[in-house]
Parts: C-alpha cells; structure tokens; sequence
C-alpha cells in the first residue's frame, strides 16, 4: 500500500492548499458600508423594511424591482434587483442579497428570502362564515 | 374550571395509532436486543431461540409501524383536522391524488416513510434469510430505534422543561397550540385545513420523495453488513454478500437525487437542474462515498486488498446520510438553502443518532482493525486495483470538500456558541466555488475509469500485458481528441479547464466502448460498468454543453440601457415584457403572447415562438404554454409552472415571473376598479362627440390635456363581449362605439355591455389596454330605457305580405311570415303557437335594416315581443294575426330624440392588464446530461443483476 500512501498524502496536501484558498470564496455577511467601501460584490443579510415603498413596474422595465432593507447594522439603503418582483416577497422576513454598491443605492443580482411561515403555519385556520 | 366536553372528534384512530406507534418502537428494540443476543450467543443453542424472538419482534415492529402509517392516512383521507398532521397537511380542497405527497410533506411523515423502507429490505432479509442475517437485523433494528425516537413524542425528565423526545405526528391540534377556538366545545366544525403547498402538488412530490428515501434507507444495508463481516469475524464472507445491496443503493439514491434534479429543471423555476444547494450536495456525497465503496468493494472481492477501505466507505456513506439529515432537519442551514425544513427541536436527536453510529462503525474497526487480512504484495503500478483504488480516493476526497463547504453553516453555528459576537461567513458565489474544485476531479475520475477498463487485477505479467494497454488506450485518446475538436465548434465560451474537462469525459465514452468491443466483445450482460462509465462522460458532456452554452432569449434588445456596465448585470437581465397580440423580436425569436385562459384555478398563457434564420425568414415555429395556479381565493399566485419545448440536442425553458399586479391579485383587482374616476359622456347615434381628460403630472404643477372622439355606432339587444355568456332571461344592452385620442393614431373599437338579471345587474366594461382608458354602460340605462319605453305612443296599422306603409319618414314592407321565429327575448315553450313577421325598413337617409318582432300564443293567451332599430329609435310590435285575410296588426312608435341618447362612462386611469413578462432560455445538450446520468443508474442495476445471478 505504499505508494497508496504517497498519494493519500498528497491529497491531504491538495487539500489543506484548496481549504486555503478556498477561503477567498468566502465572505462574512457584509454590511452596506463594507459594499460602498469595497466595491466588490458582496452578500448582505438583513431585514426587508415592509414600511417603505417597493417599487415592480413591469411596463417600465421588467427587470427593475426596488425595494429598502436594514442591514445588519440597521442601515436602510435602496436596493435595486434586477429581475422580477419574486412570488410572497411581502412576507419574507429575512433577506440575502449578493450584489454590488451602485451610487445610493444597492445593486442585486441575487436575493434568497426566508419567509418562515411558508410551510408552516402556526395559526388555526377558521372556517369562513357562511 | 371543569374540562370541556368536546363534540365532534375522533380519537378512537388516533388513540389506537398511539398504541400501534409505542408498540412498533418496543418491537424494534426488542429486534435489536434478540438479534444482538443471536449473534452473541451463536454457537450456543439458544441462538436459535433468540433468532426466533427477533423475527416476531421485528413483526411486531412492522405491523406497528404500518399501522401509525394506515391510520395518519385513515385520518387524512377522512380531514379529522382535530389532528395536528391532518391540519397542517390536508385541506378540503385538496385531491385524492395529493394524499401522498401531503403524508410525506411533514417531517414525521417523511421519518415513517423512511422506516417504512427500512421494513421492506428488512423483511425482504428476513424471508431469505442467510449467514448475516441476524447481525444485519440486530443493526437494522437499531437504526428503526433511533428513526422511531424522532416520532414518539414523550416527555423524559421532570420540571418545567423536560426533555422532548422526538415529534408525534399523532397529536390534537388542541394539544399543539393554544387558542381561544379550543374553549368552544364544537371546534371541531370549525376547522379548516392549511393543505400541501401548491408548489409541492405536482407528480414529482409524488414520486421523488419515495425513491430518495428508498435510497437513504438502501444505505443502511451496505453499513449493516460492513458491520457484520466485522462482527462475526467473517472479514471476507461479507465482501461478497454486500455487492448487490451496494450496486442496488447507488442505483436508487442516484435516481432519486436524479429526480430531485428534474424537478427542479422541470417544475420548479430554479432555471437549472443543480445548483449546488447544501441539501443537494449532502444527497450527493452520500452517493459519491457509496461509488467510491463499491469500487473498494470489487477490488477486495478480486484481490483481497481494501476490505478495510470498503468498511470504511459503506460505514462513512451511512454516517454521511445521517448528517445530511441532520443538516436538512435541524434548521442549521438557516438561510443559506432553498429547501430546508425549519426548526422542530430534534438537533439534539439528530446529532446523537449521527455519534452513535459513527462511534459503533469507529469502535469495530479499531476491534477488529489488525485482524482484517491484508495480501502481503503491495499492488503493482500496472494493475487494475490500484488505479482504482486511486478514483475511490479522488471520490472520497471530492465528497469531503463539498461536505466540508456545506458544513460552513455549522462552523459558524459552533463558532458562535463559543463567540457570540462572531458575525458567521457565507460563500460568496456557490456555484463557481464548488465548480472549480469538481471540474478536476471528474477529470480524473474520467481518465482513471477509462484507462483502468484496459488493466488486469493482480497483474500477473506487466510487459507482456503492456502493448495492448498502450494500444487501446492510444486509440480512445486519439478518438477523444477528435471529438473534442468537433464539440468545440459546438459549444462555445471555453476556457481551457473545459476544454480538459470536455476531453476527460469524452475520453471515458471512447474508452469504455472499446473495452465494451475488444475485451467484452459485446457480452451486454457484464457490461454494467461499461454503461455507467459511458454515461458518466456523456453526462460530463451535457453538463458543460447546457451550462456553459446556456442562452436567455428573452433579453429585451431595447432595454439595454444598462444601470451599470458590466456583462453580469446584463445577463440578470432576463426578463422580456410581452403584450398580448404584439409580436417582439430578440435576438433569432419572435415572441408572441397570444392568449391566455383559465380553466379552475389555473390559468394558462399561450406563447408562440418563431424562429428565424440570418435573413429573417421563419425556420420554425412553436406555442409554448406556462401557467400559473392561484390560490384558493384568486387573492394570489401560488405557483408559477414553466414550459419546456425540448429537442433532441437542446430545450427551450419559458416561464412566466411575473403579471400585472391585477391579475395577481383579485382584490386588488377590485380596488382598482372601485377607484376608477369614471365620467359620463352623453353620446347620439352616429355624432361625433369630444371629451376632453386632463392629466395631472407627476413633478410640477402641469396638466396635460388629451382629447378623446367617441361615436356610438351602434346599439344592440344581443350584445358580443368575451366575458358575458347569455343566459335565458337576461335583458342586455350592448354599445359599439369608436374611441379614438388626440395623441394616438389608432381608432379603438369597443363594445360595453350591461346585463339584467334577475334582481342584478352586471356590467361589462371595455377595456381600452392602449389608452388605459376603460369605457362602461352606466346602470341608470335601464332605468331611462324603462321610462322611455312606458311613455312610447304606438300607432296601429294593418299590413298584408308584400304591402308597405310609410311611418315617420321610415318606409316599411312586409316580406312575410316566419314559423319558430328566432328573438333573444323569445323562449319557446311547448304548446306555443309563434309567429315572426319579417320586416323591411328603410329610412329617409336610405338606411336599412331588417326587424322580426314575435307574436304568440300560450295557454290561450295573446302575447306579443317587440323589435327595434335601436339607433333610430324606431320600435315595432306584432299585435295580432288574422289567418284569414293573413293580414297582421302592426304597432309602430318613434322614440323622441332625447330617449335615443345614450349615455356611457369613461375611466382614463384604468391600468393596462394584457401583458406578462416572460423569462426564456435555451439549455443545448441538456439530453447528454439526463441520458447519460441515468445510464450510470442503469449500468449500476446491471451489474446488480449480474452479482445476483452469480450467487
């Protein structure tokens, strides 16, 4: 089994140098001021703020959807994502954005939403009246 | 407080579930300890004994299990919502065809389903029995406690919180959350179910779930046996018997992590078959350890080396299912995958299960590590064992570093807990990271497997051996590189590491057919391996071919004034808005919107495709049709359903991502409709009237003014419009109008229609989609109609056939007499005696038109239905027949001017509802990947025939 071991070892090898490299794909979730200051693309998690406007105009442009989310750090900012208006986006409550800064506002290419009473409802559904 | 006497349940089912659910879990404990005393005591004679109370043990574990499975079905196909499962997973409306997935849907559902193919391939040991039954049985046993624990639902431990030991799917909703409904004795009544997620009532939940689990479920046999052969110190005995139940394993779980992945191409709007979600990968490392441990398992089937390795790949294959379990279950994925079930309180469980078993496979080994035999000879360079060896490292190696990625969120998780204050990091972009380690080892895993074919085990004779190896593998390395040549001219937007890969992969189907024809010389029974290994390239094929060649079609070329420059950013961009009827061309497209219709719940757009060549001459054409399936209510979208147009080297992928908010949503439908400023306009027939709308601007104090021409051509008593269907009885008044606006070329046809029913009056309004302007007949019509009508004065006249009188200036003849006349105010009934009079009109201005007004006879008793020129105001009644003289009295009466106006009202704000925004793309090759994917699935059924029949 010896030259097994060989190279078994230069796999653990191949290994600890992917490992380390592979921490360049990696990123703590960014904040909006981490965005303006990078300028690379980053993730951002934060909370969608339900008060303020969304704008999804289809007629206008169909990969135009603006909305404003609080980061991490309670920044609220302008995000723009391009593409559609995503099904139940009202509900999500948790956001994840990958995306660039773009002037004042937040340019995403990339959302996934965590909307945590989709699958699974706490509340009792009633029978409507008849 | 006295307990309340609740009216309407049904606990007697669920009551008897509790009793089959402890009993069921008794029995796999009971299994466990008499088939571990089986093995333990096996050259004893009571061995036979504690076999036998095994068997009825694992009966009474079968029968248990399957009757908490028959009852949760007894409960939801009957909607006994007083039970939590049955609420949270069925609804009225749900169909018959559903119960399934609703069953599985849940996480204690899913857990029984497991168990319930444990209790298959166990019975199936159980009815054949053989050398390893009892401690494969005894193993088996114990996985079911551990499963079983995750749904008994008690409470261990005293105080305030004790400890909660799995989830019963068998509860009262009464006894899962409190509400102030429970206070009301007949609650049960009131209930309703939440039902099966619209996105997951399709076939794929029907039958995806259950091939996944019976994969999982497969894994625990390659394990129980690794086990066992240790156990019984029977290190070579097990090597053999494990393979078919190793082949079978990889076969399933493949498909069924197949199917996950046509569903998501197919069903879902995910746009891909893979994108390297953490459930998806820790479905396929799992998968990827079990390859690398039936490779290990044939090379210690024909050389003795490895036993030890094929332990620890079935073991870690087992190990590995649990943890993905643990990962999709416990909610520590939080929000980094699309498809994790939320948090229910079994980490603590989960992560016990995963210990216990990773710590009986380490504990065995390190047992029987040194007793395990290993050949004295190191393998040779030239043999076949040892480069495959090699590729079931490169596998392991591969499952490890996706595992090791996927499991970011637990570093993060265990970081926390010892630092609250560390923030956690993410994979930026998943799909690339993943891809640039992978690409390698397929490469590697497609030359070894093509190289290897050529080796012998235990080379006997390198040199002499070596000239044909060289040979063949000379052959398909040519062939490969030709093939490569031509893909490249195929696909487009290759990097060099593709290039490599593109060759690796087509290396491998050049290889293993010419392994297929000189070494097997066609014999298709030993040909498992040849199978998959070709499909395995060919799938390496179709992966690069729809990844990288894959093409939105549906950029919209005028949109592309772009936020920021950047390729990225325009790639996002791809989504293309459609109106109905209006053709748009992108890039070698034209797509149309043609129509869209609703049949129930669902609703279906019909898209037509045109392709072109470079001279713009259409090559093909094709209709595709996505649709949508609103909720229960039409207040939203519950699911969005893409279609695909496929061809044999490529598909075409469309889906709708987006309608206009009032079709989403028919409340806000309504909203808008009641907020239309609606304005009357008073119009008479054939004169041009003016209406003058303004605008109020967004930005500044400035209105803008649009004039609007609206001319009644026409009025009608049998009225068209796509939405009014006629019904007996109605009284309808319709309008044709032309509709044109100072700032628009067109003239806009239009057809308002109001409908009297009965006591309702329905309206149908035009909508002007162009102008966004919408155009209604007010109800008050019917009320000035009425008072016109009363206060009309006819005059008498009588008229023979082919005789005419002059009337007002109008000139009307009698053609004739007309037998079952036709009149939309007119329902024959039997024993009516009905006659029609047809007339001739001219007017003074040299209009004409034909009317038919109805006479008849029911019960004895005269009655008589008018007819009109309603533009003209001219009215006429068949009063009365003479048969003899066959002369018949006719009443004739001219509305005045004023009664012939007729007023409509004009909404300038109504907003434009005829278009959808459609995605479509291109996938080429997507064939490649599916076909050949699944022949690695079939080639591994094969050789699991073929192990079988060798027994």
């Amino acid at each position: 089994m010896k030259k097994i071991y060989i190279i078994a070892v230069l796999m653990i090898v191949a290994s600890i140098v992917i490992l380390t490299s592979a921490a360049d794909d990696m990123s703590t979730y960014a904040t909006f001021a981490d965005a303006d200051n990078s300028g690379q693309k980053v993730k951002i998690a934060g909370q969608l703020s339900k008060d303020k406007e969304m704008v999804y105009d289809p007629q206008v442009d169909p990969n135009y959807f603006s909305f404003y989310m609080k980061d991490t750090e309670g920044v609220e900012r302008k995000v723009v994502l391009l593409g559609s208006k995503p099904q139940d986006f009202e509900l999500s409550e948790q956001l994840v954005l990958t995306g660039k800064a773009g002037g004042d506002e937040f340019i995403a290419t990339e959302m996934l939403m965590k909307c945590p009473s989709k699958y699974k409802d706490e509340e009792v559904y009633i029978r409507e009246e008849k | 407080m006295e307990p309340i006497q609740y009216i309407g349940e049904h606990l007697l089912p669920g009551q008897l579930g509790q009793f089959a659910l402890f009993a069921g879990f008794t029995g796999s404990l009971l299994a466990a300890f008499a088939w571990f005393m089986a093995v333990q005591r096996r050259e004893r004679p009571e061995a036979a004994t504690w076999n036998k109370i095994g068997q009825w043990s694992f009966g009474i574990h079968s029968v248990g299990i399957l009757s908490v499975i028959g009852v949760i079905f007894y409960l939801m196909i009957n909607k006994y919502y007083e039970y939590q499962y049955v609420q949270a997973h069925v609804s009225d409306d749900l169909p018959m065809k559903y119960i399934f997935s609703a069953f599985w849907e849940g996480q204690e559902g899913s857990f029984l389903l497991w168990m319930f193919w444990h209790i298959v391939l166990g019975l199936i040991l159980v009815f054949r029995p053989g050398r390893f039954t009892a401690p494969v049985m005894s193993m088996l046993s114990l996985v079911q406690v551990f499963i079983g624990s995750m749904i008994l639902g008690v409470y261990i431990g005293l105080g305030d919180d004790p400890f909660k030991l799995g989830s019963n799917p068998l509860l009262l909703l009464r006894d899962t959350v409190q509400a102030p409904i429970f206070s009301n004795a007949n609650y049960v009544s009131l209930l309703q179910g939440t039902g099966l997620n619209p996105l997951l009532q399709n076939y794929w939940m029907t039958i995806h779930p259950p091939t996944l689990f019976l994969g999982f479920a497969s894994t625990t046999l390659p394990f129980c046996f690794a086990a066992a052969g240790l156990w019984l110190k029977d290190y070579q005995g097990w090597v053999k018997a494990v393979l078919p139940w190793a082949l079978f394993s990889g076969a399933i779980l493949g498909l069924g992590i197949l199917m996950g992945g046509a569903w998501a191409y197919e069903a879902l709007t995910f746009g891909g078959y893979w994108a390297w979600d953490p459930v998806e990968n820790m479905s396929l490392v799992p998968w990827l350890i079990l390859v690398a441990g039936v490779h290990a398992n044939l090379i210690a089937k024909n050389t003795r080396h490895g036993i030890r390795s094929t332990y620890v790949y079935y073991a870690l294959t087992f190990v590995m299912i649990l943890y993905s379990t643990f990962l999709t279950r416990s909610g520590v994925l939080g929000d980094t995958s699309v498809h994790a079930f939320t948090e229910m309180g079994l980490e603590t469980q989960l992560l016990a299960f995963i210990v216990a078993f990773a710590a009986i496979a380490a504990i065995q080994l390190g047992l029987h590590y040194a007793r395990i035999p290993v050949p004295e000879k190191e393998e040779a360079t030239g043999s076949r064992e040892f480069w495959m060896f090699i590729g079931t490292l490169i596998l392991l190696f591969s499952g490890l570093i996706i595992t090791g990625s996927t499991s970011l969120p637990v570093y993060n998780k265990i970081r926390q807990f010892f630092d609250p204050a560390y923030l956690g990091s993410v994979i930026t972009d998943p799909i690339p990271h993943y891809n640039k380690y992978q690409i390698w080892i397929a490469v590697f895993i497609s030359m070894f497997s093509g190289t290897a074919q050529f080796l012998r085990y235990r080379e006997p004779n390198w040199a002499k051996h070596a000239g044909g190896f060289w040979k063949h593998s000379g052959i398909s390395l040519a062939v490969a590189l030709l093939l490569t040549l031509l893909a490249s001219s195929w696909i487009k937007g290759y990097s060099w590491q593709y290039s490599v890969l593109m060759f690796a992969g087509l290396f491998t189907v050049a290889s293993n057919l010419d392994y297929l024809v000189f070494f097997l010389r066609g014999n298709l029974k030993k040909a498992g391996s040849v199978v998959s290994h070709v499909g395995f390239g060919l799938m390496i094929v179709g992966i690069l071919a729809s990844g990288l060649n894959q093409r939105i079609i549906s950029t919209n070329p005028f949109m592309m004034d772009g936020l920021i420059e950047g390729a990225e950013e325009d790639s996002a961009r791809r989504n293309l808005l459609l109106f109905k009827g209006v053709p748009m061309k992108v890039k070698d497209y034209t797509i149309t919107f043609v129509r869209d219709s609703i049949d129930n719940l669902t609703r279906t757009y019909e898209v037509n495709y045109k392709r072109h060549d470079d001279s713009g001459a259409v090559v093909e054409e094709f209709n595709l049709s996505p649709n949508i399936l609103y909720n229960k209510d039409f207040s939203a979208i519950a699911a969005y359903n893409p279609a695909t147009k496929r061809y044999l080297d490529k598909d075409i992928f469309t889906h709708i991502p987006a309608l206009p908010k009032v079709e989403q949503d028919i409340n806000y439908r309504r909203e808008r409709e009641d907020s239309l400023n609606y304005r009357p306009v008073a119009l008479m027939p054939d004169l041009p009237t003016v209406f003058v709308d303004t605008v109020k601007l967004d930005d500044a104090d400035t209105f803008l003014t649009r004039t609007y021409t609206l001319e009644l051509q026409d009025v009608t008593r049998k009225p068209l419009h796509e939405d009014y269907s006629p019904q007996a009885g109605d009284l309808a008044i319709g309008a044709t109008l032309a509709v044109r606006r100072s700032d628009d070329d067109s003239t806009y046809i239009v057809n308002p229609v109001v409908v009297l029913r009965g006591d309702f009056i329905y309206a149908y309004p035009h909508q002007i989609n162009e102008l966004n302007a919408k155009i209604r007949i007010p109800e008050s019509i019917f009320e000035s109609y009425f008072v016109q009508e009363e206060n009309l004065n006819f005059e008498n006249y009588t008229l023979k056939p082919g005789q005419e009188i002059a009337v007002e200036g109008f000139r009307l003849r009698l053609d004739g007499f007309q037998r079952d006349p036709v009149h939309p105010a007119y329902t024959p009934e039997d024993g009516d005696i009905a006659v029609g009079a047809k007339l001739y009109v001219q007017s003074a201005t040299g209009d004409n038109t034909t009317l038919e007004p109805v006479f008849f006879i029911r019960g004895n008793r005269p009655f008589n239905i008018k007819d009109e020129w309603t533009t003209k105001g001219l009215s006429v009644r068949f009063a009365s027949l003479d048969p003899q003289t066959e002369s018949m009295q006719l009443m004739v009466a001219r509305m005045p001017e004023a009664g012939r106006e007729l007023s409509v009202e004009l909404a300038t704000n109504s907003l434009r509802s005829d278009y959808i925004v459609l995605e479509a793309k291109e996938f080429p090759g997507i064939n490649y990947f599916w076909a050949g994917s699944l022949m690695m699935m079939i080639g591994l059924g094969l050789s699991m025939t073929d192990r079988m029949r060798q027994k």
